[in-house]
């Protein structure tokens, strides 16, 4: 491996995965039980038993599964889906208000915040909580530590979102050394060792955005042709579909004025999800509600209904899929390959609509879950200087330009252009001695510069004073490769460099960033022994469970010798668990044990690759299966 | 798209940063293959290595671009120093444009025209003799077709508009066949390069009516 690792996150808005390049290919990262990901949930308690002691309890926050499991007790103070908020004001996320179990709340900048018992927390602190949750993972599992990283973000993510992801990255203390699309992540998992020339789709269902891309691949160039999506349509409508119609119908048979609360709320949400993901493999599921005072509900569910109720959701992404073939000159022939991205893809109505509309059945060979990090994981690999050869050259997928006279939208950028791309536009001044002009750039395809998404305003100042008209300030605007909006200026006439202030619309300025991250500091410096004490037990405590699993699974393969020396360093690291308060001391101790276990977690693995992978072709398997080690 | 360029400074060689070596209007340095410093303000052809002609080779463009990405993308140099971050991002992003520019024909005759120094579409907006007249038919049965949603009629509108710009396309070939026989003969190209102009201009038009038919 190359001295500089750079980590590939996909960071999704239900689950959460990373994964590394390594020489023979990237890697997803798993626990000792075999585990990638991590259920984006974060959940936030009062630590009664905090290490702190007594009266000085700090917040718990705990993330992945264990969140996830205590969402029902804790509806209010577990956070999920926060993607669907990231980059966004309060007046964009007004239809998942009445959804979402925790509060969503206006923040600076009417932007949506989420407040948990009081706190207000933005989008970016939330998605770093996951970030540096990922990041704490993978360090301990590779056992180095890990600054740079890779992140994902649906195709069709404005500039706002681009930039609101990457400071998240920045509040976990990760460099995210480049943005990128998902589905194109997903085109590099996918063809990284396919030689021959052709243009493929990428259909990328997830649990709250959908994209779909048309590359051109060849002989390791991956080019996008044209995008298109929709940032806030995924899974979860399909569960919003199935709750609508279970609290419809029990308000019928109970009453209207039947409340649902948050506990509630988050349980229907849970068995929705349950219905769906039955419904991919069989054609009825029922359902059985406990409603209280005697009150319960139970009801089937066929997969015509789901189907019916799933429809025009699904709909919606064939019309992007029709547009973005459109965009790239192209029909349904022309393409040679639809693979198959994000766990929605797992539906069969789906797939049959994917099948009709590209005319040839989908490519579902690759585990739609993994193939993001997978792909990620390349493009750092690309970053590092590990792999020359792989080129990628992605595409704008909306049009930027700016408010002109009148209120229009004058494009300078168009969408689907290869970037990084720049355009300059001239400006002047109207005023005999005026020093500043503003600008309002856009970002969207529409006419009008209200229907479009305001980027920001973006001031020129130190204009030198001269007659009206005389001044030619000539502003470049540079989309750079992670899709995010540069600008600079300068006065031609005299020379001067123009500062340009830019005050982004949404999101957070460079000092919010600069403050939020001191902050973070501070903290993290008073108690990060504590914490890190904390996180390393409960690492511990994974894997040990994991160890006992698998001894109960594969204990047999192991020599005498080995068995011995895993007892040993599982029994010095139980007896650490709790004493031990250095917790480098305690990591070593569950490394040690960790690495003992080496064995068997290689056979557990081998057992269920030689269970996934039967009856299946070698070439099939895609990157995933790459076992080279270091 | 609107133009941004500076005046290509193609006849200005600059030195190499790295080797010294004097560069002449290529994108990377001959003997050292860093890239030229001013490659970003390099005119398309120049940039990518071809001739100034409007007859090119769209595999040996493709071929081209893509060579040379692999020299200027950023994703190369995200650990080099900010001034050389930029000097990438800012050819790799004239590499982008100028692929985009000469792939398609209609663009690449457009370009090459000012390139040649003919007149610019905000100077002469004037289009073929007849041109007019059937494109104001066409329009009023693309905005029928529209209206009424009759989606077979619009495909064959669309074949038709599609017909009509291969046509045009084919005439500015002949066209800048000419004014390079011109060239070398001394003789006066004015007319020419007008007469480019005008049918580059139709274009335009048949490009927005097609536009309307999706």
């Amino acid at each position: 491996m190359s001295k500089l690792l750079i980590l590939g996150i996909d960071l999704g808005t239900t689950n959460s995965l990373a994964a590394v390049f390594k020489p023979g290919g990237p890697v997803v990262i798993e626990d000792a039980a075999g585990q990638a990901l991590v259920p984006s949930v974060i959940a936030f308690s009062e630590d009664s038993k905090s290490p702190a002691g007594g009266e000085d309890a700090t917040l718990k926050i705990t993330v992945g599964s264990e969140a996830r499991a205590h969402a029902v007790e804790n509806p209010t103070a577990t956070v999920f889906s926060v993607k669907r908020l990231i980059g966004k004001t309060i007046d964009d996320v007004r239809e998942d208000l009445s959804v979402l179990p925790y509060a969503i709340v206006a923040g600076p900048k009417n932007l949506a915040c989420v407040n948990i018992n009081g706190h207000i927390r933005t989008p970016q602190e939330l998605s770093a909580i996951i970030l540096g949750e990922i990041r704490d993972r993978a360090e301990a599992i590779l056992g180095r530590k890990v600054t740079e990283a890779v992140v994902t973000v649906p195709a069709y993510f404005d500039d706002a979102q681009r930039q609101a992801t990457r400071e998240a990255g920045r509040l976990a203390g990760l460099d995210v050394r480049r943005i990128v699309n998902e589905p194109t992540a997903a085109a590099l998992a996918y063809g990284l060792d396919r030689k021959k020339e052709e243009i493929i789709a990428v259909y990328d269902f997830g649990g709250g955005t959908f994209d779909v891309s048309i590359l051109q691949v060849s002989g390791g160039v991956f080019q996008v042709l044209s995008t298109n999506g929709d940032t806030r349509l995924g899974g979860d409508d399909l569960d919003r579909e199935i709750i609508n119609l279970v609290t419809g119908e029990i308000r019928q048979r109970f009453g209207e004025e039947l409340a649902f609360p948050p506990a509630t709320r988050q349980a229907l949400r849970n068995l929705a999800e349950a219905v769906k993901i039955k419904l991919s493999s069989e054609d009825h599921a029922a359902i059985a509600i406990d409603l209280g005072n005697g009150r319960s509900f139970e009801r089937t569910i066929t997969v015509e209904e789901f189907e019916s109720l799933a429809g025009r959701w699904v709909d919606h992404t064939i019309e992007h899929c029709i547009r973005a073939m459109d965009d790239a000159g192209l029909t349904s022939a022309d393409i040679a390959e639809v693979v198959m991205v994000g766990g929605s893809t797992r539906i069969p109505l789906v797939r049959r609509r994917v099948a009709e509309v590209f005319g040839r059945e989908p490519y579902t060979a690759i585990d739609p879950d993994r193939v993001v990090a997978l792909g990620a994981a390349v493009q750092a690999g690309i970053l590092a200087g590990a792999s020359r050869e792989t080129l990628l050259l992605d595409v704008t997928p909306l049009s930027m330009g700016i408010e002109t006279l009148g209120g229009a939208m004058g494009k300078l950028i168009m969408r689907n252009s290869t970037i990084p791309c720049s355009a300059a536009e001239t400006f002047t001044t109207y005023v005999d001695g005026q020093t500043s002009v503003d600008i309002n750039i856009l970002q969207g395809e529409r006419e009008l510069a209200k229907d479009c998404r305001e980027l920001g305003r973006f001031q020129l100042r130190n204009i030198p004073p001269m007659p009206a008209g005389a001044p030619r300030v000539k502003v470049t605007f540079v989309i750079d490769a992670n899709g995010i909006l540069n600008v600079s200026a300068r006065e031609t006439r005299s020379g001067r460099e123009a500062t340009v202030q830019v005050t982004p619309a949404y999101g957070l300025t460079k000092d919010d960033i600069d403050t939020m991250v001191k902050d973070s500091y501070t903290h993290a410096i008073e108690d990060m022994t504590q914490h890190r004490l904390i996180d390393v037990r409960n690492e511990v405590n994974r894997v040990l469970v994991a160890i006992d699993k698998a001894l109960v699974n594969a204990g047999d393969i192991l020599t005498d010798q080995q068995r011995e020396t895993l007892d040993a360093a599982v029994a010095d690291c139980r007896a650490k668990q709790e004493s031990c308060e250095d917790p480098d001391e305690l990591y070593a101790s569950m490394k040690a044990a960790n690495d003992a276990a080496a064995p068997l977690t290689q056979a557990q693995m081998d057992a269920v690759l030689s269970q996934a992978f039967k009856g299946r072709a070698m070439e099939d398997l895609g990157p995933q299966i790459s076992k080279d080690e270091e | 798209m609107t133009e941004f360029k500076d005046e290509p400074k193609n006849a200005a060689p600059v030195k190499c940063s790295k080797c010294q070596a004097t560069i002449k209007g290529t994108a990377v340095c001959d003997f050292c293959k860093s890239l030229n410093p001013a490659a970003a303000s390099l005119d398309f052809f120049s940039l990518l290595g071809l001739p100034v002609v409007f007859d090119i080779d769209p595999a040996e463009l493709r071929r081209r671009y893509l060579n040379l990405s692999r020299h200027a993308h950023p994703d190369f140099h995200v650990h080099d120093s900010q001034e050389v971050q930029s000097l990438h991002l800012q050819v790799s992003s004239s590499l982008n444009e100028a692929y985009q520019t000469l792939l398609d024909p209609a663009s690449r005759a457009a370009y090459l025209l000012e390139r040649l120094g003919g007149k610019s579409s905000a100077d002469d907006k004037s289009v073929p003799d007849g041109f007019l007249g059937t494109m104001m038919m066409m329009q009023e049965e693309v905005h029928e077709a529209v209206d009424a949603g009759q989606a077979e009629e619009l495909l064959r509108l669309r074949e038709v508009l599609q017909t009509q710009l291969e046509g045009l396309v084919r005439r500015i070939g002949e066209l800048f066949q000419q004014h390079q026989e011109a060239v070398i003969c001394q003789a006066v190209t004015t007319d020419i390069l007008n007469e480019i102009r005008k049918q580059v201009n139709a274009v335009s038009y048949v490009k927005k009516l097609l536009d309307m038919t999706r």
